[in-house]
């Protein structure tokens, strides 16, 4: 898998302080990966981690990371959002696609009554995918919007627990009022399988807007 | 860890490190050098010069630049090496400025391009279904 080292590997906005080239032949010559990020979003408990543990190729590794919370503001008198820094646990895996290329999935940690601003964690990212319990439908507006406000492309992935969908696609559809560009699809977070295939609908659309 | 009473209660992210996490940054918080952030999947690899200096880091400083004998993104090495991500944030930037560590933060229309998607896409495309399909690893 060696390649010609190279010192400015492609797709990086920043020169290395040296070739990356390891003088002693005891090290292989070591050139990072582009890593490209999708993000899983969704409300607590509604199985990112299940789907980023079964297609990673590690084990997911947890991470501490500070973001910005942005307060409900049903207290504040002021009507101005009081902005905090919270620490949230955040879980992730990757995709080696070829030495030279790495899918890294982060999941955003879920939310309740908080709107947290995800941007240190999505900046930059290819796409989102959304992650439903039909069960508790209300738990994934805040990812919904967000991905919408900031033009991220994006799908709807309906966890079906035991098989079982509550509601159809249309109903969801509906509740969530996304628009027929939003595709929704219905996967099992704990099939390999099932996980790449809502994967891809995700990079095909974020493919086709930068081809559009 | 071993020698610390365990802290009462469920821990919901594991035990508590023994140092304030801010306190091996001087109480440096973030990104303060270089003006861009470096998202979460940035590269960072070990420089020869790191490599050689290994003996003379301390601690955290030590541990990151071993670690990236391999190319790590910086959340990798967060959680690998257990640290919160913002302290890797800025022990990697001075890492860099000391030439010790390589960051390569990636350009997102380099990431956002259609054939590195297409690539992306026929990557994922050839992972089997089930996890018991046997695959090269090396």
């Amino acid at each position: 898998m060696a390649s010609e080292p190279s010192p400015t590997p492609e797709g990086y906005s920043v020169t290395p302080t040296e070739p990356l080239v390891h003088g002693s032949a005891a090290h292989t010559p070591v050139r990072p990966p582009l890593p490209v990020k999708m993000v899983i979003a969704g409300g607590f408990g509604v199985g990112k981690t299940t789907t980023v543990g079964a297609i990673s190729e590690i084990e997911p590794l947890t991470t501490e990371a500070a973001i910005t919370e942005v307060a409900a503001g049903v207290d504040d008198l002021t009507h101005t959002p009081r902005k905090t820094t919270t620490t949230v646990a955040m879980d992730f895996g990757c995709i080696t696609i070829d030495p030279t290329l790495k899918l890294y999935l982060f999941g955003t940690p879920g939310q309740d009554r908080f709107g947290f601003m995800w941007d240190d964690i999505v900046e930059g990212a290819v796409g989102g995918l959304v992650i439903v319990d039909t069960r508790r439908l209300d738990d994934c507006y805040a990812a919904v919007d967000y991905f919408e406000h900031k033009g991220i492309p994006f799908a709807v992935a309906i966890n079906a627990f035991d098989g079982a969908v509550e509601h159809t696609l249309d109903e969801v559809r509906w509740a969530l009022d996304v628009t027929d560009g939003v595709p929704l699809v219905v996967f099992d977070a704990r099939e390999r399988g099932s996980v790449r295939d809502a994967l891809l609908v995700v990079l095909e659309l974020a493919l086709a807007r930068t081809e559009g | 860890m071993a020698d610390g009473s365990p802290p009462p209660g469920p821990d919901p992210v594991g035990p508590a490190p023994a140092v304030r996490p801010f306190l091996v940054t001087s109480g440096r918080v973030a990104n303060t050098a270089s003006g861009r952030t470096m998202p979460v999947e940035t590269q960072v690899v070990a420089t020869v010069a790191g490599l050689d200096a290994l003996d003379g880091l301390s601690f955290e400083r030590h541990d990151i630049v071993a670690a990236c004998r391999l190319p790590q993104s910086l959340a990798e090495l967060a959680a690998r090496l257990r640290l919160h991500l913002n302290v890797v944030h800025v022990l990697a930037e001075d890492l860099r400025s000391a030439g010790q560590l390589t960051v390569y933060v990636p350009d997102f229309d380099s990431t956002h391009d259609a054939s590195v998607l297409r690539r992306v896409i026929d990557g994922l495309r050839a992972i089997p279904d089930s996890r018991g399909v046997l695959r090269d690893t090396d």
